[in-house]
């Protein structure tokens, strides 16, 4: 292993880091933004946003994010809306996304238990207390393995974004390997980038787990 | 639970902070009414709850029995606001709590109406993301607006009580079954509910821990605390009632002021019968 090629290029990956980083944050952000509203529709079952929804979720896990990336990077402009290819990588996460941390968030709010909701409707909580205080974190709660491993899979799937011409690690790794032939010590880089990026989140994750883990008995 | 025994021939008790700042009635008469009462689930052929009338006077402790069945949670929850009702209606200290909704929708409660009633599940029912204060404390706090500091004092009392006052910052999965009612009754008293009720609150408990959840609501009723108490435990039941209803079919089967004489001699067969269901013959060992 060629370890001088490495640390020259390494900056490389930084900067490339910072890409992946900014894109994957906004579109988890986003993401679980639009997570919460799918599934208060679906919890409160407003009739029509409900069918909505469904189809949203159907439609964004069933298209490769690829296909969803080039419906915005190059169809969304045949119908007059050009977007950067940064904000297009964004959308494009959160639509996958979206979806994603919908299903991990009904998951939690299903399943907190009748009789929690019918103590605070005793005690004399109004709809919104009783939303805020006991449904919230306790779905939260039981939900946080599942949006931990959406938002791990999520930063791996924006390597999807080097597709249109966005400097991120992958992109960047593609480009190195084509102008030096060093396949070996370019993905090197490659997984040490992501690794450094990802460790960290699955050790917040598992924090976090134990931390709200009120489930346990 | 010594303190609790200890405390027992006081005259300060659980319900004594609640019932000097909130009368349990205004005045005379019932502290419940419920009149001609009909409870049906949607897609149920025959009601569960046929015209069912009874009156609760303040400070009495009232014990409802019932084969499986029999609509004894179904009542609870329709006095606690958990169920519309399709007849009658319910009143407390006189006014109006709940009644028939054409829409079979609840009349919206106000916040002051939602804390007359306090109730204990079966299901251990704690907040699992509250500490053990967090759960007693946050009902007064966010429904009743009362003052933090003067709360977490009563709480603290409370908890005194019934023998739970160094597990306050427990978390409810660090308690056994029946340290969690024990909470969870602290947790409706705080709110100084006009009646408490109790549905089958030991029937999912070790039998080592019943006692001190029973301990805990005998107490209670020596202190004046109205209440109405579904259970399963008869010796229980004997010694805590100060009447005793039947359930059975929709309807009240028997009823008596005089608990020793229902559970001695029961008048109807139904009762008999029932009662019969707790006892264990030697003689059915030969046959
Ligand atoms: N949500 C519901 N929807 C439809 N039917 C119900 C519902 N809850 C209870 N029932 C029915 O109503 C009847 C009375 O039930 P309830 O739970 O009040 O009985 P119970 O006397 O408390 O019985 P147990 O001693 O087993 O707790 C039963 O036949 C039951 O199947
Ligand atoms: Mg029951």
């Amino acid at each position: 292993m060629d370890f001088g090629f490495m640390m020259h290029y390494a900056p490389y990956f930084v900067n490339a880091a910072y890409m992946t980083v900014f894109i994957s944050f906004f579109g988890l952000v986003l993401s679980l933004v639009l997570g919460l509203i799918c599934v208060a529709v679906q919890m409160a079952n407003v009739p029509v946003a409900r069918q909505i929804v469904r189809a949203y979720v159907e439609l964004s896990r069933n298209t490769p994010l690829l296909v969803q990336l080039y419906f915005l990077y190059f169809g969304l402009p045949k119908l007059g809306v050009s977007w950067s290819a940064e904000t297009c990588a964004i959308v494009g996460l959160a639509f996958l996304g979206g979806s994603y941390m919908t299903e991990a968030l009904r998951g939690g709010f299903e399943a907190v238990p009748r009789v929690q909701l019918e103590s605070a409707r005793v005690l004399g909580f109004s709809p919104v207390q009783t939303f805020l205080h006991v449904t919230v974190p306790q779905a939260l709660s039981t939900a946080i393995p599942a949006v931990v491993a959406n938002v791990i899979f999520l930063v791996k799937e924006s390597s999807v974004v080097s597709a249109i011409a966005l400097a991120d690690v992958m992109y960047v790794t593609k480009d190195l390997m084509g102008q030096t032939y060093d396949t070996y010590e370019s993905l090197t880089l490659l997984v040490i980038t992501y690794l450094v990026i990802l460790l960290p989140i699955s050790i917040v994750g598992t924090v976090l787990e134990r931390r709200f883990d009120y489930a346990r008995r | 639970m010594t303190d609790i025994n200890a405390t027992t021939t006081g005259s300060a008790s659980l319900g004594v902070a609640g019932a000097a700042e909130h009368p349990a009635v205004t005045a005379q008469g019932a502290a419940l009414s419920v009149r001609h009462l009909v409870k049906q689930y949607d897609n149920a052929s025959a009601p569960v709850l046929n015209d069912i009338s009874f009156d609760v006077p303040a400070g009495q402790v009232f014990v409802i029995l019932g084969p499986s069945g029999s609509g004894k949670s179904t009542l609870l929850r329709t006095i606690a606001g958990l169920e519309p009702i399709q007849g009658g209606e319910i009143t407390m200290g006189g006014e109006l709590l709940r009644q028939a909704q054409s829409a079979g929708k609840l009349r919206s409660a106000s916040a002051s109406d939602s804390t007359k009633v306090g109730m204990v599940f079966q299901s251990y029912d704690l907040f699992p993301n509250k500490t053990v204060l967090g759960n007693i404390m946050l009902a007064p706090v966010l429904v009743q607006k009362r003052d933090k500091a003067s709360v977490q004092a009563e709480a603290l009392r409370l908890l005194e009580r019934v023998g739970l006052a160094d597990r306050k910052d427990a978390w409810p999965h660090e308690l056994s079954g029946g340290q969690r009612q024990r909470v969870a009754i602290c947790r409706a008293l705080i709110e100084h509910p006009q009646v408490m009720l109790f549905d089958e609150v030991t029937a999912a408990l070790d039998p080592e821990m019943v006692r001190e959840v029973l301990d805990v609501i005998l107490e209670l009723a020596n202190s004046g605390q109205t209440m109405l108490i579904v259970t399963h435990e008869m010796a229980f039941a004997r010694a805590v009632a100060d009447h005793v209803v039947l359930l059975a079919n929709g309807s009240i089967v028997e009823e008596s002021d005089h608990p020793q004489e229902f559970f001695d001699h029961p008048h109807t067969e139904r009762a008999q019968q029932f009662l019969a269901t707790f006892t264990y013959d030697r003689g059915q060992r030969q046959s």
